[in-house]
């Protein structure tokens, strides 16, 4: 009774992801240090103007001296881990069809549902490391170890996805978590990231801290931590312990997907880790954390006395809804900062987020909701990532020139950068929910589903709240279109070949998403019959 | 009868070294409470039939990691300044007040007929082999055999993590 290849089957896009990384942290053991006395000009070495501007560093910065050992080329990581990460997201897609199985002894299952929240990773993964290629070659930070900690968090995510038992969960989630506080702290100059990262480490063991205490109740009623045991018990009745366990698995999960009153660290962390890594927390720690909560409030709490009962779930997770679209909303507006500003509007799409996941306590539209969440967890993981994209070639330049983040650096950026300036307002217009975007589909299907539960207020306190979003996500337009040029910048004209990639991917996806959500919505047909019943 | 003793002996003091390690101002203190709140909670489990698990424990807990603890403290070597004052805000005495009332009316709800004499010591001593060598390492490498590998990963993780965290600025 150990585990055989099917197993292995099931977790393949897991496997794939920590192989890639393993890849590359051993590749980095046969990297050698140039000397250009020997060989010349080779090695990433500035030749043409352009790239020779590009390179004036900011102060601190490592390599910053003409040294004669220049650092090897590293050019290839960002290529070899995306390559990684399209072959997870073949994997996970290839297996969609695929009938439901449990593996490793029910710990775990690979299911629809697992399988599109894998490939939605997979995904993000992919766009991030084209994001992050341009950005750390220009701050000469390339390192085998972020992308190897980038795919190591994206193979705990996946394992998120497909985990059946509160033990698994928990160390997938470390994985996770581990590696995105590691990744927050990578870019160490100055106090703010370090600041960040320690926040967010602390904050972040103190969440896991709650879950852990929730899983350790389960287990003290049920006397079992398989998610399908926890319903069994439950259906013979629950108990207080019951209720408090689902209540700080609820609460435990409500920090990492950053819900009002859980939010305090997102402003900070957004807004000091690198903007690659940001854009890659926004999209897929959120698609793993809503992964999890749904398998756990479904899978394990999905009775609909635990649901809908007086002590059920549901109207935890509405108050949650409720506070997190207003509060992050109302916050968003005075942020003069485009990254604080995102990291404000994440946790209000959050709060929508949450919408479609109380409107799953009903037996009922409970298809409507997940494939809602669903598609509003790839929408705006695909918008999310390319906001943050264009926000890191912007940051990059103001790296290099020492300036603060502000909306007055992105005055008039359609004159010097209009490509840049199109990609940036299309992302702005699709997380504000205007169609035909991918943010106004997910934002319809969520609504959509939230009036058929019968959760009527709580639509329209989205909508009400949509509406407010709108004011500070067109101020970035207005900047970008509208104001006079400040500062005029020599850099602009340097090559944006795997960010442009990334950004005409994500623009490309958020069209498609908003033009014709038919298709993604057959995809996640597979992932919504798991959880029917 | 006397297990019930013994519980009370082991929970009361387990608990309250635990929060010596949180209250302590001097590093040395909290990692000695440490040791202690480590070695009573051993004591617990072999209440719960978990022989094994309690020696591990010892060995390991109270014994190996805690004298890691003990040499980054020493290697540390805070002075009397820097440990910072003791200040009793408003929020502190809130918090620490509104801990201890959830704690104790999860554990007065819930866990109030669970321990001693209640359902998971029951399920420990129904099962043969609980507890031993043969049944912990049959629950490690087959029933949860996806955490235990998942847990290798997370360890690989922890180390390139700390070398990133811990090298030069980049």
């Amino acid at each position: 009774m150990s585990f055989n290849a099917a197993d292995l089957q099931g977790v393949l896009p897991a496997i794939i992801l920590s192989v890639g990384a393993l890849f590359l942290l051993t590749s980095e053991v046969f990297l050698r240090n140039v000397r250009p006395a020997v060989l010349g000009h080779a090695g990433g070495i500035p030749t043409s103007p352009a790239e020779r501007v590009e390179a004036k560093l900011p102060p601190g910065a490592q390599g910053a001296s003409p040294s004669a050992v220049t650092p090897p080329d590293r050019r290839y990581q960002a290529w070899v881990a995306a390559a990684f990460a399209a072959l997870g997201l073949w994997a996970s897609l290839a297996q969609l069809g695929d009938p439901a199985i449990a593996i490793f002894n029910g710990t775990a299952a690979s299911d629809g549902f697992a399988r599109v929240v894998a490939a939605v990773v997979c995904g993000s993964l992919l766009l991030s490391c084209l994001v992050a290629f341009g950005y750390l070659e220009a701050l000469r930070a390339t390192r085998g170890e972020f992308y190897a900690l980038a795919l190591f968090s994206a193979s705990g995510m996946c394992l998120l996805g497909q985990a059946t038992d509160l033990i698994v969960i928990f160390i997938a989630l470390e994985v996770m978590s581990l590696a995105v506080y590691c990744l927050s702290a990578y870019l160490r100059r100055g106090n703010r990231p370090a600041e960040a990262a320690f926040k967010y480490f602390v904050l972040g063991s103190f969440a896991s801290a709650i879950f852990l205490y929730g899983a350790a109740l389960a287990y003290g009623a049920t006397a079992s931590t398989r998610l399908v045991d926890i319903a069994a018990a439950l259906r013979g009745g629950g108990s207080g312990l019951l209720w408090a366990a689902a209540a700080l698995l609820v609460v435990g999960f409500a920090f990492k997907v950053a819900a009002v009153p859980f939010h305090m660290w997102v402003p900070d962390v957004y807004d000091g880790a690198p903007a690659p890594v940001t854009g890659f927390m926004a999209a897929a720690v959120k698609v793993a954390a809503f992964a999890t909560l749904v398998r756990i409030l479904l899978g394990g709490f999905g009775d609909p006395v635990a649901a809908l009962g007086a002590h059920g779930w549901q109207r935890l997770v509405v108050w949650l809804a409720g506070l997190t679209m207003v509060v992050g909303n109302l916050l968003a507006i005075p942020q003069r900062s485009v990254k604080r500003m995102l990291a404000y509007s994440s946790i209000a799409h959050a709060g929508y987020l949450l919408v479609a996941v109380a409107a799953m306590a009903g037996p009922l539209p409970r298809q409507d909701a997940i494939g809602g969440l669903l598609f509003y967890l790839a929408s705006y993981g695909a918008t999310v990532i390319g906001a943050f994209g264009v926000v890191a070639i912007i940051e990059r330049k103001l790296a290099l020139s020492g300036a603060g983040d502000d909306l007055s650096s992105w005055a008039g950026l359609s004159e010097r950068h209009p490509a840049l300036a199109a990609a940036m307002s299309l992302f702005m217009v699709s997380l504000a929910g205007i169609p035909p975007t991918a943010g106004f589909m997910a934002k319809l299907t969520v609504f959509r589903a939230a009036v058929s539960a019968e959760l009527v207020p709580l639509a329209v306190l989205g909508v009400l709240t949509s509406v407010g979003g709108l004011y500070y996500y067109l101020r970035v337009v207005v900047y970008v279109y509208m104001m006079p040029t400040t500062k005029p910048d020599a850099v602009m004209g340097e090559r944006l070949v795997a960010a442009g990639l990334a950004l005409i991917g994500c623009a490309v996806l958020v069209v498609w998403m908003g033009v014709q959500p038919g298709a993604f919505a057959s995809v996640a047909q597979n992932a919504v019959a798991v959880f029917s019943r | 009868m006397t297990e019930s003793v013994f519980f009370w002996i082991f929970a009361v003091l387990t608990v309250l070294l635990a929060a010596q390690v949180v209250l302590r101002r001097n590093p040395v203190h909290a990692a000695v409470s440490l040791v202690g709140a480590f070695f009573f909670l051993s004591g617990i489990y072999l209440l719960l039939a978990a022989q094994l698990i309690a020696i591990l424990q010892v060995m390991v807990y109270a014994g190996a990691v805690m004298v890691l603890f003990v040499f980054v403290i020493m290697l540390l070597n805070l002075k009397e300044e820097e440990m910072g004052h003791e200040r009793l805000t408003a929020w502190k005495i809130i918090g620490g007040a509104s801990i201890v009332v959830t704690t104790g009316l999860i554990a007065y709800l819930a866990l109030g007929n669970a321990y001693p004499t209640g359902l998971l010591r029951d399920m420990a001593r129904t099962q043969p082999g609980f507890g031993s060598v043969k049944g912990v390492g049959q629950a490690l490498y087959i029933a949860s055999v996806l955490p235990f590998e998942v847990t290798s990963l997370l360890l690989t993780i922890a180390v390139v993590g700390a070398v990133v965290v811990a090298k030069g600025k980049i």
